[in-house]
């Protein structure tokens, strides 16, 4: 598995490729080394063949040309008995072996020397010797270069006092000889091992040097960006390969670590957007259901004041009579009777209904608000005028604290009078009497708009989140029985909406309450 | 002989009852009528000095019988009886040519005073 893996890998099949075109190589290298070597060798023996056959001719010459046979047969035994000798054998022209390296040879007739005999080449004619390889091959299996050497007719022959041979023969014989080619084959052979050796070294030591290399230089660092590669999957984006080189590789690896760092930006930019996007979406829902809370609470007291509307209207008409026949009853007894006493108390009440059904009217009505450009600051200062000298307020500490150069307000004076005597009376109350109210204004520029904000703020007990909800909703009240409407709140609410203005509370049990009352101004100063 | 031929005009009984005793006690002579149409018929039939009228009834309202008297009875005093939320309406009532508006719920020392300002006036 790990050797079929190393084979798919691409040092593998680098090193299967360059060894394969190695072997290749070398192969045609090595054969044509080879054939040329061994042609080399045997130009070198046919060359050394030559020579021998010639030193054979020049030794037999003398005992030939004195005719003494014995002389030549020694000759030719001692020639045949050096190394690598295997025979020496010389023919007559009738093909006869007359002296031969083996004695036993001596007198056969064979083919051998035919050819050159029986007079098939016209006299004079220049015969080659003939040399060949025989296929015969020696004891040890190596080749053997067998030499056939024409004894040509020369006037020492044919004037000598034998008489053996005619003066028209040009060959008189042939000098055979066969010469084993042992070294040269063992050369050759020893060459052959040596050079594939050679080759297989020399390629398996390229693979080990190229392996190395490759393994180096390729393997090494592309498992490390694998790697790498592996770890930004799996979302380590802070992962950085460490290969320092300055080839291919190393640019490579420097564009994976731009592009983790690239990746891990873009990461940490896409959480933050999320991030953004939904603290964005919070705020607008937050926004949307403010705005639709607002909504819900402005039309829950519309729809609050035109249902008082209605029932004061029709509670109006009963009232005076009840008034009108209260009043003539008392008329009819005097001051001091107990039915004088009980008709004040229906006089009274009636009186008390009548107050009710104004202020829910006052909350309720239609806007006949005359509007004029009125610096707030001076309405504030005789709303606190008016309360300053009630007893409820000795012991409170009025602080306020201006925008001088104040923006101007359209709104109805006695109105806005109406409102601010309403909140510092609810202050005063709130603290029971003793305490500090600070009352602040101050210019305002929002989405494009100018507005004034007036605050009041006081230290009594703040209000709790179940009275918070309803505190503008007529009715309404914390205050004992008798003592409150629970209308100026509400009356409050409808006046600064009819001033295109908004009315907010903050608040915090035990540490007080503030009323935001925003009104849209200009940005001309009274 | 009576200080003077008043009319009240109102779709409710106790309005109408409620001006009765408080007027008549003053010695004022005191007619009243359910809707604009039968106090614009008495008007016609008979002579009033002063006309008390509710704004808001069914058919003909304050505003148009207050008009059809003043185009008719210049002479006689019209008073607008209103509820709280029809203070606009008055004083457009005002501008018509009503001599003054009686917020409901009134008293009766209320309308008698009303009523007997308007007659002074009138006499000069």
């Amino acid at each position: 598995m790990k050797v079929k893996k190393t084979f798919h890998s691409l040092t593998g099949k680098f090193i299967l490729s360059i060894g394969a075109l190695m072997i290749v190589g070398s192969a045609v290298f090595w054969y044509f080394l080879i054939y040329y070597e061994e042609r080399g060798f045997i130009r070198n023996a046919e060359k050394y063949g030559y020579s021998f056959a010639d030193v054979i001719r020049k030794s037999i010459r003398y005992g030939m040309l004195t005719f003494q046979p014995h002389l030549v047969q020694q000759t030719v035994e001692a020639i045949g008995s050096a190394e690598d000798v295997m025979r020496v054998r010389v023919f007559d022209c009738n093909s006869r072996v007359a002296y031969s390296s083996k004695k036993d040879e001596k007198g056969i007739v064979l083919d051998t020397a035919k050819s050159f005999c029986m007079d098939q080449y016209p006299k004079h004619t220049e015969i080659r010797e003939a040399l060949s390889y025989s296929d015969k091959k020696d004891r040890n299996g190596f080749k053997v270069l067998n030499m056939l050497t024409p004894i040509y007719n020369e006037p020492a022959c044919y004037t000598s006092s034998c008489h053996v041979h005619r003066r028209g023969d040009s060959i008189l014989g042939v000098i055979e000889s066969d010469i084993s080619l042992s070294v040269m084959d063992k050369t050759t052979k020893e060459h052959k091992i040596a050079m594939i050796l050679f080759v297989f070294g020399f390629i398996i030591a390229i693979s080990v040097v190229l392996c190395k290399i490759l393994w180096n230089t390729v393997s090494v660092p592309i498992s490390i960006l694998t790697k790498g590669m592996a770890e930004i999957a799996a979302g380590n984006l802070n992962y950085t390969v460490k290969i320092d080189t300055k080839d291919e590789i190393g640019e490579l690896a420097k564009s994976f670590n731009a592009m983790t760092v690239d990746l891990s930006k873009a990461k940490e930019k896409i959480i933050e957007w999320a991030s953004t996007l939904e603290k964005k979406v919070n705020e607008k829902t937050e926004e949307i259901r403010e705005a639709q809370a607002q909504l819900v609470h402005s039309e829950k007291l519309a729809s609050l004041g035109r249902m008082a509307a209605g029932v004061a209207h029709e509670i109006n008409s009963p009232l005076t009579g009840i008034v009108t026949f209260a009043h003539l009853l008392q008329k009819k007894f005097d001051a001091g009777t107990q039915e004088r006493e009980d008709i004040d108390v229906i006089i009274d009440q009636a009186n008390r209904c009548s107050n009710i059904i104004k202020g829910l009217l006052e909350f309720a009505r239609a806007s006949t608000a005359d509007k004029t450009a009125v610096n707030i600051n001076d309405i504030l200062n005789s709303s606190l005028n008016i309360v300053r000298n009630k007893a409820d307020f000795f012991n409170v500490k009025i602080v306020t604290n201006y925008e001088e150069q104040l923006y101007c307000v359209k709104a109805d004076t006695s109105q806005l009078q109406q409102v601010f005597l309403n909140m510092i009376v609810n202050a005063g109350d709130a603290m029971d009497g003793k305490g500090t109210i600070t009352v602040s204004t101050k210019n305002i520029t929002e989405n494009g708009g100018d507005f004034i904000e007036i605050e009041f703020r006081d230290t009594g007990s703040g209000i709790t989140d179940k009275n918070l909800v309803k505190i503008f909703e007529p009715f309404f009240t914390t205050k004992p029985v008798g003592k409150g409407t629970g209308l100026g709140l509400a009356v409050s609410y409808g006046i600064i909406q009819e001033h295109g203005g908004n009315i907010f509370v903050k608040t915090k049990l035990g540490k007080g309450t503030s009323f935001f009352i925003k009104l849209p101004a200009n940005k001309e100063v009274l | 002989m009576s200080k003077g031929n008043i009319l009240v005009i109102d779709d409710e009984d106790i309005i109408r009852i409620s001006c009765k005793r408080a007027l008549m006690p003053e010695g004022f002579e005191v007619k009243t009528a359910q809707n604009g149409i039968e106090g614009l018929k008495m008007i016609g039939e008979e002579k009033f000095d002063v006309v008390l009228t509710d704004l808001k009834m069914p058919e003909i309202d304050g505003i148009e019988v207050l008009r059809l008297i003043k185009q008719r009875w210049a002479e006689i005093v019209v008073i607008i009886i209103i509820g709280y939320q029809t203070v606009d309406n008055a004083v457009k009532a005002i501008k018509l040519g009503a001599y003054d508006y009686i917020e409901k719920p009134f008293t009766p020392e209320g309308i008698v005073s009303v009523v007997c300002r308007a007659l002074e006036d009138r006499k000069k």
